[in-house]
């Protein structure tokens, strides 16, 4: 059994940027990887990064096969989707017997999918855990880095590039390139498999954002006028102009929309595919900083200076939910990869967990947060000034509690914190470049390659975008309920009946079209102006028809009912020769 | 077997016994029809009776219908039968009628006997029976009733006559028969006609009466053994039925038969109905894959095939074939493939030709009308076209319509002067149809088009330059420039002379507003009257050079350029006026005001031009540019104007004109204020909180901050604006949510209107205005009142206090829901439940894919599918079938269901 014991306070091995290095200053010529320097301890390896940051504590194997069966079940309700239906008390004898053959096969399928996730997806998360009074909270990266194998350690790192400005940074949906961008114009790609600088440009211009679309080989810089979208190469593709001076980009990878939100606090949406502008609403609530994508809806949510948080979708121009989060300015927010947590900090120092099922809070942790985000695996991590904080869920019950801590030396102070997908890594972007450290048991152990896979080859990638393509969602689809999709639509509302004008306008632009219809030209003789001047009128006629048949129906309709009306309004004594009448 | 056995017991007992009444029924059923039938015969053409002997009957019917059923109907079979047999030869027509019935009879009383005893089992066929039992009471008192009428007439003649005679019924009788006997014969004795004793009693003529005179004749003895013969097997033959119902009950059998056979398959029917899949034609060998297998399994069989197999496999062929068939090969040079190309180039260049010449032909050969015209607009068009295209093509085009409407006016080709319009006009328009009336109007409209136009482009030219037009200065560009000048005074002078009456009512006529418009008024006054002056010794100078007398001109008028330049002024002025009263309210609106001057430049610009083409631009510049010059006096008077909304912010969004203003701005008292925003913003330095003005200011500030950001200062001060915010944000933030919401859930359920009724509606007397407003209004209102509250209690967020839930339907993403449930649902919730989970392959493991995706039908293309056989089924294999998992299931699938019904 190996536990991570915190080491003492042991300056020696400070991983952080000291000045025992030496630090080469990024320049904008240069676009070779010897640009970075790395400021932790990594030997160089050939070869490939791991996976997964290795499990910190093996759990024995008994253990695991005593609850094997309960977890099955476990697993197997989870591919199942929900309860099967009843069918006790259908009637229909052959729909009943077609449902219970499904549901049998659905069992089926659950079962193969929870065996294969038992015997294929071995790999479990690490975690840290601490012995008697230790606190995991306490352990430093050092004391990691220790007990960690050389690969990992090849994600413990500084890099300071004091001079272009605070970085923020993004990652690709399979973790393995980072794009990080430089406040006042540095924008640069990095593989993070091998750590080599891909390709590095300087725009000259204030860079507010960077956000990855579907694949490594683009990616979208908001910059001061106007968000660009660059190839890997560093080549501009295209000037984004109608979204104006962005302050935040999002990318919906499912839906191929690029969401922006500008400093007069519209909310651009365009599809990246055809490049056609799909919505454009204002918020009216002005400026903001802080905005994310629902990753399990779609949804994008914003905060803004009232402390309410707006969650948006492409096909409307009201918000779909705005509820109040804070007294004060919303000043981040981030969601959990399963959609159902959103985590919100304020400017009045709270940190508040909410739960959006039932849009109430779950918890409310106190502490600044300027940049908040959620890893794969659920844990939350918070930064403020040079400090950033992991807080962890390790009961299940969706109770929050300190997990990590981290300073940055010197303090740089945090913009942006990002867990690296498939790896327990977080990247911070901070005001003197970015740094790397690690957090066990933050991302997902076991890949999936249709999602998405960290070694991707370049013709996987390529197929890949095509499937994506074909696969690509509507923005219709984006809903705060996506499980509605397919569903029985509620009762509506009852429609009125158009007006007496209106149906007449109606008839009217009927009447036009048909006047408008060209008339077929006829031989000799039938092609008189008499002849046509026929033929036009009967067109008019048959486009009225309709209508006036409408019309007369409900004439009649009236008609009717006022006589029934009229009988049964007769005095009592005339009633049965009415009655007899009708008989 | 044994079970089987045991199971169709149990099942077709009841199967059994259901039949066996059917049959019992049918047969019953059958007969009452027949019964029922003569019956109606009965009624319709039975001899009407007496009342009296009517009542008589009803007496007897009810005795008899008293005693057992059984020996009545013995009974009347003898009577019936007897009755038959006297009836004369005339009548027997009439008494075959009765055949039905006495088909009847002889079925009944067998099995009337059995349904009594066997189907006790069953009630309704008791009923069925005794209604069969009473409807054959009645059907004997109907026979009853032919021959009853003349026995019951006989035995009253009898009776009577002993009331009157005292004598027995004996004496009569014997009188009756005695006076039968004695009856003369009118024709002689004979073979055919059989003497009186022989047709009565004794003399019955039998067979062997028959036979005795050809005895021993030939055949004789053979006759007699087959009359012998018959006589031992003299069993009585039923008459047939008729043929409808024997075929029924023909049809009745079989279906009974086929039935039972057809139920077999109904194990076998089940189970492809309940099997998700049904799989046709497994591992069907479909033979040869290719052309080739196909070739080298072909044998020659006729002569003809023989003979060329042998001259094509001829050894001396093959050999040749090998040694000079690749030789020749490469000797031909042209490959086929450019030979085809070749070919097929020419062919299409030819039908190419071909059909242009065709329709060329076809076209030149039209001659309607219509067809002519329509080109001739479509020439038109083009022409038109071409004419925005260049310039050169419209002056071309201008020529020709003018020419045109020359030619027009001269020759009034149009105005009903041609041969055709004239022969027309004798005949009287009255008298033609509708298409040559259109026609004639439209030549007439056509007339009046070309001789109009002109005069149109005079009215237009003249009642735009009002004082122009008359005075003709086609020629001299000095006189137009000193009638722009004129006009431009003439304007100002206007300004001059207008008073703007003030607004009684509304934001303008507030006090300061009007202080305000009076400043700016008279500012515009000023300088109209400097602008005046100007033109004045402007006029001078242009008076000196234009000396030359005015000249006469043509008809044609070019005012325009002149109107133009009035017109932008015009355009200018309104523009400056509208601008003064954007400044004047809405900062907020700054960029409509940037706007509004780039317009302005614009239409400035276009002056220019207008004055270029005119002539001595320089003095009308000059003017424009004055003009020009007070609008922009005028911005910076505005902007100096303290307006009480003027912030800092317009400052951010305007264009480099106006950042002067803006240090300007800065020098009055009351933006003093935004700047002490702006300031603590400076001294900050937190990057992302400050408030990013314009970006050229923003960057130096990121150096200071990136300078500033030290290790030392690791907690920072809250900046001010931070405080600020924070110090107010707490307070209303919650009371603006909950009006924000309360507007929402308004807009969305919007609140009902009160009722209100017409002023002085309803209000004639007291009594109804102190009544108020009727109770249906009142409850009509409460009830929307109330649907209102219903439905907000029932929104989602109606717990939620600091939640706004929309509930607005996005009709973009209904069509993603279904309308109406699927045909054999019947509750949504099952149907949601059914549709859960997804099927696709990237959600399901590779094993279940297949057996969750297949379709109804798994069928090869081209197998023919078979009809089905027959095969034991067992039942308790079917649950098992359900149960095969998806992979295993095919193979399985493929030995049972359908593939053994093909082995059989």
């Amino acid at each position: 059994m190996l536990i991570l014991v915190p080491s003492i306070s042991a300056a020696s091995l400070r991983a952080a940027s000291s000045q025992a290095f030496p630090k080469r200053r990024l320049k904008r010529e240069r676009t070779t990887d010897l640009s970075f320097q790395k400021t932790a301890a990594a030997a160089p390896c050939d070869r490939q990064a791991s996976l997964t940051f290795l499990p910190f504590l093996f759990i024995s194997m008994g253990s695991k096969e005593e609850n094997g069966d309960g977890e099955m079940d476990q697993t197997v309700k989870k591919y199942l989707r929900g309860e099967a239906a009843n069918l006790e008390g259908l009637q229909d004898k052959k729909l009943k017997g077609q449902l219970a053959i499904r549901e049998e096969l659905y069992g089926k399928s659950a079962k193969a999918a929870a065996k294969i996730e038992k015997w294929l997806l071995p790999s479990e998360g690490g975690y840290l855990e601490a012995e008697g009074i230790e606190k995991t909270w306490r352990i430093k990266q050092e004391s990691i880095a220790r007990e960690v194998d050389i690969l990992s350690l090849r994600n413990q790192y500084d890099i300071v590039l004091p001079e272009l400005g605070p970085y923020t940074i993004d990652f690709t949906p399979n973790g393995r390139y980072m794009a990080a961008a430089g406040r006042k114009g540095h924008l640069a790609v990095v593989d993070m498999k091998t750590l080599s600088l891909i390709k590095e440009i300087q725009v000259r211009e204030t860079v507010r954002d960077v956000v990855y679309l579907h694949n490594e080989l683009f990616f979208a810089a908001a910059q001061k006028k106007y968000p660009y979208i660059y190839n890997r190469d560093g080549t501009e593709l295209h000037c984004l102009k109608e979204h104006g001076a962005v302050s935040r980009l999002q990318f919906l990878k499912n839906h191929f929309l690029l969401a922006s939100i500008n400093k007069f606090g519209q909310l651009h949406y365009q599809d990246v595919t055809m490049g056609e502008m799909v919505g454009n609403y204002r918020t009216g609530s002005g400026r903001t900083d802080a905005m994310q994508v629902n990753p399990f809806n779609g949804v994008v949510a914003l905060g803004h200076s009232s402390g309410t948080v707006t969650m948006w979708k492409p096909t409307s121009a009201a918000p779909l939910v705005k509820m109040l989060c804070h007294p004060g300015p919303v000043s981040s927010l981030a969601f959990h990869p399963n959609g159902h947590l959103m985590a919100t900090s304020g400017k009045e120092k709270k940190i508040k967990i909410w739960d959006l099922r039932k849009f109430e809070v779950i918890q409310t942790l106190s502490g600044h947060a300027k940049t908040l985000n959620f890893s794969q695996k659920g844990l939350l991590a918070a930064g403020t000034g040079s400090f950033v904080q992991i807080l962890g869920d390790f009961s299940g019950s969706q109770n929050y509690s300190r997990y990590m801590s981290h300073s940055i030396s010197k303090g740089y102070q945090v913009g942006k914190v990002l867990f690296r997908p498939y790896e327990d890594v977080l990247g911070i972007g901070h005001s003197m470049g970015w740094s790397s450290i690690l957090i066990p048991g933050s991302g997902e152990p076991n890949f999936d390659s249709w999602v998405a896979n960290p070694f991707e080859t370049s013709k996987q990638r390529r197929e890949k975008e095509v499937h994506s393509l074909l696969d690509k969602l509507p923005p219709e689809t984006i809903m705060l309920d996506p499980t509605k999709v397919g569903t029985v639509r509620p009762a509506r509302k009852k429609e009125k009946k158009p007006t007496k004008e209106e149906r007449e306008a109606e008839m009217e632009a009927a009447v036009e079209a048909a006047k408008d219809t060209d008339i077929k030209k006829k031989t000799k003789g039938r092609n008189k102006p008499s002849k046509r001047a026929q033929r036009r009128k009967e067109i008019i006629d048959r486009a009225k028809r309709p209508f006036l048949e409408h019309w007369v129906e409900e004439q009649e309709t009236f008609r009717k009912k006022q006589k029934t009306n009229m009988e049964t309004e007769m005095p009592k004594s005339l009633q049965r020769f009415v009655r007899q009448k009708a008989t | 077997m044994a079970e089987k056995k045991r199971k169709e017991r149990a099942g077709g007992g009841e199967s059994r016994t259901n039949k066996k009444f059917k049959k019992h029924s049918n047969s019953k059923g059958l007969t009452k029809k027949s019964k029922d039938k003569s019956n109606m015969r009965r009624k319709r053409t039975g001899p009407r009776l007496p009342s009296a002997l009517r009542t008589e009957l009803d007496r007897l019917n009810a005795r008899i219908s008293a005693n057992s059923d059984d020996e009545i109907n013995s009974d009347v079979e003898k009577d019936v039968y007897e009755y038959e047999e006297e009836v004369p030869q005339e009548e027997s027509r009439k008494n075959r009628r009765f055949d039905p019935v006495e088909n009847y009879e002889y079925e009944l009383p067998e099995d009337f006997e059995d349904e009594n005893v066997s189907s006790d089992d069953d009630d309704d066929d008791n009923d069925d029976d005794f209604d069969v039992g009473g409807n054959e009471g009645n059907l004997i008192e109907d026979l009853d009733d032919s021959d009853g009428v003349e026995e019951e007439d006989d035995g009253r003649h009898l009776r009577m006559l002993q009331g009157i005679t005292g004598m027995s019924n004996d004496a009569f009788e014997g009188k009756k028969k005695k006076n039968n006997v004695v009856i003369s014969e009118a024709h002689p004795e004979s073979e055919y006609n059989p003497t009186r004793d022989v047709l009565e009693g004794d003399g019955h003529i039998t067979v062997q009466d028959l036979l005795e005179p050809i005895q021993g004749k030939p055949g004789y003895s053979k006759l007699r053994k087959r009359v012998q013969y018959m006589d031992r097997k003299s069993t009585s033959i039923q008459a047939p039925l008729p043929k409808a119902d024997r075929e029924k009950l023909e049809r009745m059998a079989v279906y009974e038969h086929s039935k039972k056979d057809i139920t077999k398959w109904e194990h076998l029917v089940k189970r492809n109905r309940e099997a998700p899949t049904i799989f046709f034609g497994e591992d069907v060998d479909l033979g040869f894959s290719t052309v080739g297998a196909i070739a080298s399994e072909f044998e020659p069989r006729t002569e003809f095939e023989k003979k060329i197999a042998s001259l094509v496999y001829d050894d001396k062929v093959i050999e040749a074939h090998k040694a000079d068939g690749s030789k020749l090969l490469e000797l031909n040079k042209i490959s086929a493939e450019d030979y085809m190309k070749h070919r097929n180039h020419i062919a299409k260049m030819r039908s190419l030709l071909f059909h242009h010449e065709m329709k060329r032909k076809r076209v030149k050969k039209i001659k309607s009308k219509t067809y002519h015209r329509l080109k001739n607009k479509d020439k038109l068009k083009a022409a038109s076209a071409e004419m925005l295209m260049d310039p050169e093509a419209a002056k071309e085009q201008a020529r020709k319509q003018e020419f045109k409407r020359a030619e027009e006016r001269m020759t009034l080709k149009h105005k009903n002067k041609s041969k055709w319009a004239r022969r027309i006009l004798e005949r009287g328009l009255n008298a033609q149809d509708e298409g040559t009336r259109a026609a004639m109007a439209e030549q007439l409209h056509h007339h009046a088009l070309l001789t109009r136009k002109i005069n149109t482009v005079k009215d237009s030219s003249s009642s735009s330059s009002d004082s122009s037009s008359d005075e003709d200065d086609e020629g001299s560009d000095q006189d137009r420039a000193s009638e722009l000048l004129e006009k431009a005074k003439e304007k100002t002078l206007k300004v001059l002379e207008d008073d703007e009456e003030v607004p009684n009512s509304g934001v303008l006529s507030l006090p300061f507003m009007v202080r305000g418009m009076k400043k700016r008024k008279e500012e515009a006054i000023e300088e109209a009257k400097l602008a005046l002056q100007e033109y004045e010794q402007l006029e001078g100078t242009v008076g000196a050079v234009n000396l030359k007398p005015a000249t006469a001109s043509g008809r044609r008028v070019f005012g325009m350029a002149n109107n133009e330049a009035s017109e932008s002024n015009n355009k200018i002025k309104t523009d400056n006026k509208k601008m003064k009263m954007d400044n004047y309210y809405g900062n907020s609106d700054s960029e409509d005001d940037l706007e509004a001057k780039e317009n302005l430049n614009i239409t400035g610009g276009r002056k220019n031009d207008v004055e270029k083409d005119a002539g001595p631009n320089c003095v009308h510049k000059e003017a424009a540019d004055v003009r020009q010059d007070s609008v922009f006096k005028n911005f910076d008077d505005i902007v100096r104007d303290p307006g009480p909304k003027t912030t800092y912010e317009v400052a951010i969004f305007t264009s480099d004109s106006w950042r002067k203003m803006k240090s300007e701005n800065g020098v009055d008292a009351n933006v003093k204020k935004s700047q002490e925003i702006k300031e603590p913003i400076v001294q900050n330095q937190d990057l992302k909180e400050g408030e990013e003005e314009s970006d050229s200011d923003s960057e130096e500030q990121m150096v200071d901050g990136i300078l500033s950001t030290g290790p030392k200062d690791s907690y920072e001060l809250p900046s001010q604006s931070e405080l600020i915010r924070h110090a107010f944000a707490g307070d209303d933030v919650e009371e603006e949510f909950e009006k924000d919401k309360q507007e929402i859930l308004n807009d969305e359920n919007p609140e009902p209107d009160k009722p209100v009724l017409l002023p002085g509606w309803g209000q004639w007397t007291h009594i109804q205005h102190k009544k108020g407003l009727p109770s249906w209004m009142l409850k009509e209102h409460d009830d929307a009142k109330r649907k209102r509250e219903e439905t907000l209690k029932k929104r989602k967020d109606a717990h939620l206090k600091h939640v706004i839930i929309s509930e607005k339907l996005d009709k973009k993403a209904e069509k993603l829901q279904t309308k109406t449930l699927p045909y054999p649902f019947t509750s949504k919730e099952l149907f949601e439940q059914s549709v859960r989970m997804p099927i696709g392959s990237e959600f399901n493991p590779e094993t279940a894919i297949r057996a969750l995706n297949r379709p109804d039908v798994v069928k090869k293309p081209g197998v023919i599918i078979k009809p089905i056989k027959f095969e034991e089924v067992h039942q308790h294999e079917k649950p098992e079938d359900h149960k095969r998992s998806g992979q295993k299931r095919k193979p399985n699938r493929s030995k049972g269901a359908v593939g053994k019904m093909k082995k059989q």
